[in-house]
């Protein structure tokens, strides 16, 4: 449990997990750039206060509990966890439920990716690589989910679209930006083969929104309003499993065939400790207290997603926004901070790499996970919930993926280009922001509006 | 008749004696593009024994060129589907299954007419030959887009050169690439990407083509008529379509005469430069020019069938006509530049499939649409460039994904499966495309 300190660690506020040699080890202990990214957002623990406590189980459970629950600087945030039970149990205003609850998962989400991290030191890269993969996203699949569940289409929809939107444009436009600002003398390259694979994913996954709306226009007015929804709801159904065949083929082709082009790159420059000890890397909870702690913590994320699905109505009432932005706009920033925050400070240190697997990464996830697998949970359920996410929604996407993609394809950054990205973003978020139109009235040219049907019946309950 | 020296590697290579190395830069400078040299992959060589015993010698050449150019392919059992089509035609046999077998012998002899283009490409020179094979290296869909539209079934037309562009970007690109990163996964494959960039220059500009028409269709506020915008439509695509057939003559000149240096393929896997090769026709010129007529003349025979009977087909399959004309023509038209183009990539030689692949759709986008268009305009047809929302969009991101994938000079086996994946989307986008034809034809027209 121990950890080595070295000036370094010290000067980055008790993280003492990553150095550069550090970090190939970890990656061979299939720890992926999310893992690293998170981890910068972790404390050295201070065990001189446990170690006076006699009994040596209560000792273990005291170290497990501040490893877990006070290692992070989020820790703060942790009070908003009881609050929100509270509030929700005492039927206090409902907006009020909602912003707890947003808060309380930001630890959360961040906790149960430095739990799959432990847990990736016991069960190996290949496994360990497969369990971040899947837990990366666990609030927003989680969230996904809890929406289908009470048939809210256009939540999950707007949600997941906001997801992959913060991924490419304000996590990388963040992170890029305030890379390039402190590294404003120094040119920053990075490997842009890892970069190149998320995209072609992305603009696949573009394709699979796309075909659904442009057959909905293709046909409207030859065929019946029903017609169009079956074509699109099969096609959609379809898709999502040819999405999953993909996902998976770029989990073997990350973790198996092609591991050389996702390893981070060595930084010359940083390289002064390299002669330093390095730091043993040591899991620091036990695999059963990790995968307990992993249950526990997913089940308490569950319960709050409960509470933002069941409340987001009433908080966009009350705060004067639609639904549409508090989906594509709030829910994703609060379930990215940990990440985000963790790609700015790998930006600054100049380690690019890491800070674009993490949004890219993430990106393709939700894309090519995510959505295709609330696809098909919503098909398992009966819900019809297709691939078409309408045209506004859909020309964001295209427009962000092209251009990120265009920003990238280069190998090297500066503050210019995180700064455009993060424009765009803000241009984004101000289109929904204005996107006033009440969620039970249809667009003009949308046709086929199953969500929103669905959401108007759930209005007028 | 020649003979042909083999060599170990040929003969490794199921019999197939007209490729090496250092005779793949020969053939280019004789002529033969990326086209033929993929499907000489196909060939077998001739086993020309038995007919040596043949004492009278006119018809021992004869037979020997009959051998030569009829059974001188892996494709050959393919052939007795023309006899037989043929046959079913006259005996009243149901439509779907003179259909089926004019799709089947359709394929050989679409090999065939590339083989023979590239043994008159010996005679004729480098130059010439290479134009030769760009213009009948298409000569399958040219002929049933002609075909179909002289029985006004622009529908089938605008679907089968729009699904053979499609096919060539995603599905054979996909498939050698995926086939040739799982072969070579080792390895790091690489390829020059200038040529691949005039490539997908010239077709984003044939989609720009496409897009101002559909645009258009989308100016009515009401205001202006059905009848002004379609005659809008009309008269911009048959001024673009000269445009574009300007612009093809451009890429041929750049191609064949001022700039081969970046269409040669690259000198790889140099072991076999020792074993020098002697590239010969194995047929003359005139029997030559006499068997590429005949196979033309059969060619449209099945495609005039193959006209004939889509609609029937589709009912009896239960496919739209989109789905056919999208998906199974150009299967059926490109099987044998598809299995080329696989088996080079096999070989590390991607330069090879990228010409085929590339080159063919930019033949097609840009030569043989517009030659489609000036043609219906001679026959009084009205066709026009918009082909549909739907089918300009996946143009449009099919355009994008492959320009975007190749942009780097390198490959693996997750690019081509991505291309695959996508073919396959939108495969099934049009299988579900269930519209009834008369509305269909309501809303390219």
């Amino acid at each position: 449990m121990g950890s080595i300190v070295e000036p370094w660690a010290i000067a980055e506020n008790g993280n003492a997990n990553a150095t550069a040699k550090g970090l190939s080890r970890e990656l061979r202990h299939g720890r992926t750039a999310h893992n690293m990214s998170s981890s910068s957002l972790r404390k050295k623990s201070d065990l001189r206060l446990i170690q006076k406590v006699p009994c040596k189980t209560l000792k273990n459970i005291l170290s497990n509990l501040q490893e877990v629950i006070l290692g992070t600087k989020l820790t703060l945030l942790f009070l908003a966890i009881p609050l929100a039970i509270l509030a929700n149990s005492y039927h206090y205003a409902r907006p009020l439920i909602f912003g707890l609850s947003l808060i309380g998962l930001t630890p959360l989400a961040e906790r149960v990716s430095f739990l799959t991290e432990q847990l990736a030191f016991y069960t190996g890269p290949t496994v360990g690589g497969l369990l971040n993969a899947t837990c990366g996203n666990a609030t927003e699949l989680i969230i996904a989910i809890l929406a289908l569940a009470n048939n809210k289409v256009a939540v999950v929809k707007y949600s997941l679209l906001g997801s992959i939107l913060s991924n490419l444009l304000l996590v990388l436009g963040t992170s890029l930006f305030f890379g390039g600002i402190a590294n404003i003398r120094r040119q920053q390259r990075f490997d842009r083969k890892q970069a190149d694979v998320n995209f072609f994913l992305l603009l696949m996954g573009l394709l699979c929104h796309l075909l659904p709306l442009l057959l909905k226009y293709a046909a409207t007015g030859e065929a019946s309003t029903s017609m169009i929804n079956k074509m699109s709801l099969s096609l959609s159904r379809t898709s999502s499993i040819v999405m999953l065949v993909a996902y998976i083929a770029y989990l073997i082709f990350q973790l198996w065939t092609h591991r050389q082009f996702f390893e981070a790159q060595e930084d010359d420059d940083d390289d002064a400790y390299d002669d330093e000890v390095t730091v043993e890397e040591t899991p620091v909870i036990g695999f059963w207290s990790g995968f307990a702690w992993l249950v526990g913590m997913t089940i308490v994320i569950a319960l709050l997603s409960e509470y933002v699905v069941a409340t987001i109505e009433d908080a966009s009432d009350s705060w004067g926004l639609s639904v549409s932005f508090i989906s594509i706009i709030l829910l994703p920033i609060v379930g990215n901070a940990a990440e985000h925050a963790g790609a700015i400070i790998f930006a600054f240190k100049n380690k690019l790499d890491i800070s674009l697997g993490v949004a890219l990464g993430s990106a393709t996830q939700i894309s090519l996970f995510v959505v295709p697998l609330s696809v098909i949970v919503a098909w398992i359920l009966g819900i019809k919930m297709d691939l078409n996410f309408n045209i506004l929604e859909t020309s964001s996407l295209a427009l962000a993926i092209i251009i990120t993609a265009f920003t990238l394809q280069d190998g090297t950054s500066h503050y210019m280009k995180g700064l455009v990205l993060l424009l765009c973003y803000v241009i984004i978020a101000a289109c929904f922001f204005v996107d006033q139109i009440p969620q039970h009235q249809p667009n003009g040219i949308d046709v086929g509006l199953q969500p929103m049907n669905n959401l108007g019946e759930v209005f007028s309950a | 008749m020649a003979g042909i020296v083999t060599e170990p590697w040929s003969v490794a290579e199921n019999g197939n004696a007209s490729m090496t190395a250092k005779g793949s830069s020969r053939e280019l400078r004789l002529g033969r593009t990326a086209h033929s040299m993929s499907s000489s992959s196909l060939r077998k060589k001739s086993d020309l024994r038995v007919i040596q015993k043949v004492p009278y010698k006119g018809l021992k050449d004869f037979l020997s060129n009959l051998q030569e150019v009829i059974l001188g392919t892996k494709l050959a059992i393919l052939f007795p589907a023309i006899p037989a089509a043929i046959i079913c035609t006259y005996c009243g046999v149901s439509q779907p299954w003179i259909f089926g077998l004019s799709l089947l012998g359709l394929t050989p002899l679409a090999e065939r007419v590339s083989f023979l283009t590239e043994q008159l490409a010996f005679y004729t020179g480098p130059t010439l030959g290479g134009l030769l094979n760009a213009t009948c290296g298409n000569a399958t869909e040219l002929i049933i887009a002609i075909l179909a539209l002289t029985n006004n079934k622009v529908a089938v037309v605008k679907y089968s050169l729009l699904g053979s562009i499609l096919s060539n970007l995603l599905l054979v690109l996909g498939t050698s690439l995926f086939c040739g990163g799982i072969a070579n996964i080792r390895r790091e494959q690489r390829f020059d990407r200038k040529q691949a960039d005039v490539n997908f220059f010239l077709l984003l500009m044939g989609f720009l083509c496409h897009l101002l028409p559909l645009l258009v269709e989308y100016l009515a506020n009401g205001k202006t008529s059905a009848a002004v915008l379609s005659d809008m439509q009309l008269s911009i695509s048959r001024g673009f379509s000269i445009v574009m057939l300007i612009s093809y003559i451009a890429y041929l000149v750049f191609q064949l005469w001022t700039h081969r240096q970046l269409f040669d393929a690259q000198d790889q896997e140099d072991e076999y430069d020792d074993d020098v090769e002697q590239e010969t026709a194995v047929i003359s010129f005139w029997s030559g020019f006499v068997w590429l007529v005949g196979m033309t003349l059969v060619i449209a025979l099945l495609s005039e069938y193959v006209v004939a009977t889509i609609e029937e087909a589709s009912d009896k399959w239960n496919l739209s006509v989109s789905f056919i004309s999208i998906i199974l023509l150009p299967i059926v038209g490109n099987a044998a530049e598809h299995a080329g183009a696989v088996i080079f990539a096999f070989k590390n030689k991607l330069d090879i499939s990228l010409g085929v692949a590339l080159g063919s759709a930019t033949q097609i986008g840009l030569f043989v649409v517009p030659l489609t268009i000036v043609v219906a305009w001679i026959l009084g047809i009205n066709m026009d460039l918009n082909f549909g929302l739907l089918e300009t969009g996946c143009l449009a991101v099919s355009i994008i994904i492959t320009a975007f994938t190749l942009q780097d000079g390198s490959s693996h086996y997750m690019k081509g499966l991505v291309l695959l994946l996508c073919y396959f989307i939108i495969a099934i986008c049009f299988f579900v495309d269930k519209l009834p034809q008369s509305e269909e034809f309501s809303h390219l027209k």
